[in-house]
């Protein structure tokens, strides 16, 4: 038999066996500290514990009056963003009072036209209208409200029995003052000037009604359009939805 | 035959050293290992001195043991039985058998070796 090799394999062997028995030993071998304080040290040990203790919570307690500060903070904020997205939205919507640069529109008669005999020319068709309103939209009218009645995206100019109605407003006597509000100074003097020079004065003219178009003003109220808005066929979208 | 013990004191010393240490609920198995592996030992040093040494036997049986040991153990927790008490029987009972083996063919070489001493 090789000797040698069998002393490597035992010594290999015996080399694990005593690390293995050297953690047992450890593991087993548990602290020998005995405590040998007296009462007054046991005393200023408690106090100072307490003392400890005492540092935590109100060091915790600050902690946490912190926390709410930041909670109620945050809530006021979120808050006060919804507000301001509500305010926004209403106001895109036409559901403020706007007051602000624009121009105003004058619609009246024209005197010179007037025949004897023939009858007074008092209603402004609707559309002659909705090409003005158009027009308007085109030229970047951000608010426009005629005769008081705010317009909005869905409102409706239409013929009633003779009357033109606006929303279930009737305009009634001439002249009718169209007020237009825009977001600026400089784009309320553009509005001016490109409803100066606009073929609706002229389609006004044919139907014997004079557009008077105002210079740009720096602060005219356009009210808020006072109906409730039905939405019948809109639906919010779900969160996360494919179609 | 100076070499294995010598491994035996590198060994714990190299433990003590290294300061690892295990957790409490896992001494068990470590303790058991640790007599299966006393056990091997001591039987390796018996059949050496017995020369019916086997190197293959002598390691294979070292980790099985180990390994069966533990596992007993293992088991004996999950089933809520000290199984390893068993291997404790088992693995000290042949310890002690083997230390006396070993001690007798220790004894018997030394008188023979006296008796020579003796004789010449």
């Amino acid at each position: 038999m090789d000797k040698k090799k069998i002393n490597l394999s035992l010594t290999l062997i015996a080399i694990l066996v005593g690390f293995m028995i050297a953690i047992q030993f450890q593991t087993m071998k548990k602290p020998v500290e005995r405590d040998t304080r007296d009462v007054w040290q046991l005393r200023e040990a408690l106090l100072q514990e307490k003392e400890l203790q005492s540092n935590l919570l109100s060091e915790i307690r600050s902690n946490e009056e912190k926390l709410s500060a930041y909670e109620s903070k945050r809530k006021q904020s979120k808050e006060q963003a919804l507000k301001d997205t509500l305010q926004e939205l209403k106001m895109e919507a036409g559901l403020t009072e706007i007051s602000g640069p624009g121009i105003t529109i004058q619609i009246e008669p024209v005197m010179e036209d007037v025949q004897l005999g023939a009858p007074l020319t008092n209603v402004v068709s609707p559309e002659l209208l909705k090409r003005l309103l158009n027009e308007l939209n085109m030229y970047e009218a951000k608010y426009v409200a005629i005769d008081g009645q705010r317009t909005i995206n869905t409102t409706v100019i239409r013929d009633i029995n003779g009357e033109t109605k606006i929303d279930g407003h009737t305009l009634k006597s001439l002249p009718i003052e169209i007020k237009v509000g825009v977001d600026d100074m400089k784009s309320a003097e553009k509005l001016s000037n490109q409803m100066k020079v606009s073929k609706a004065g002229d389609e006004f003219f044919t139907e014997s009604l004079r557009l008077t178009v105002s210079g740009p003003n720096p602060t005219i109220i356009i009210p808020a359009y006072d109906h409730s808005i039905r939405i019948k066929y809109m639906e919010p979208i779900k969160e996360g939805g494919g179609s | 035959m100076w070499l294995p013990v010598m491994g035996l004191v590198i060994g714990i010393i190299l433990g003590l050293l290294t300061e690892i240490r295990i957790p409490e609920e896992y001494s068990n198995y470590l303790s058991i290992a640790v007599l299966a592996a006393f056990d091997t030992l001591f039987g390796g040093i018996r059949a050496y001195l017995q020369n019916i040494y086997d190197e293959k036997v002598f390691v294979s049986g070292f980790f099985f043991n180990i390994m069966l040991a533990a596992s007993l153990a293992f088991l004996g927790v999950h089933l809520g039985v000290d199984l390893y008490l068993a291997a404790v029987f088992a693995f000290g009972v042949r310890l002690f058998q083997n230390i006396a083996v070993i001690r007798r063919i220790l004894l018997t070489k030394w008188t023979t070796n006296k008796e020579k001493i003796e004789k010449s």
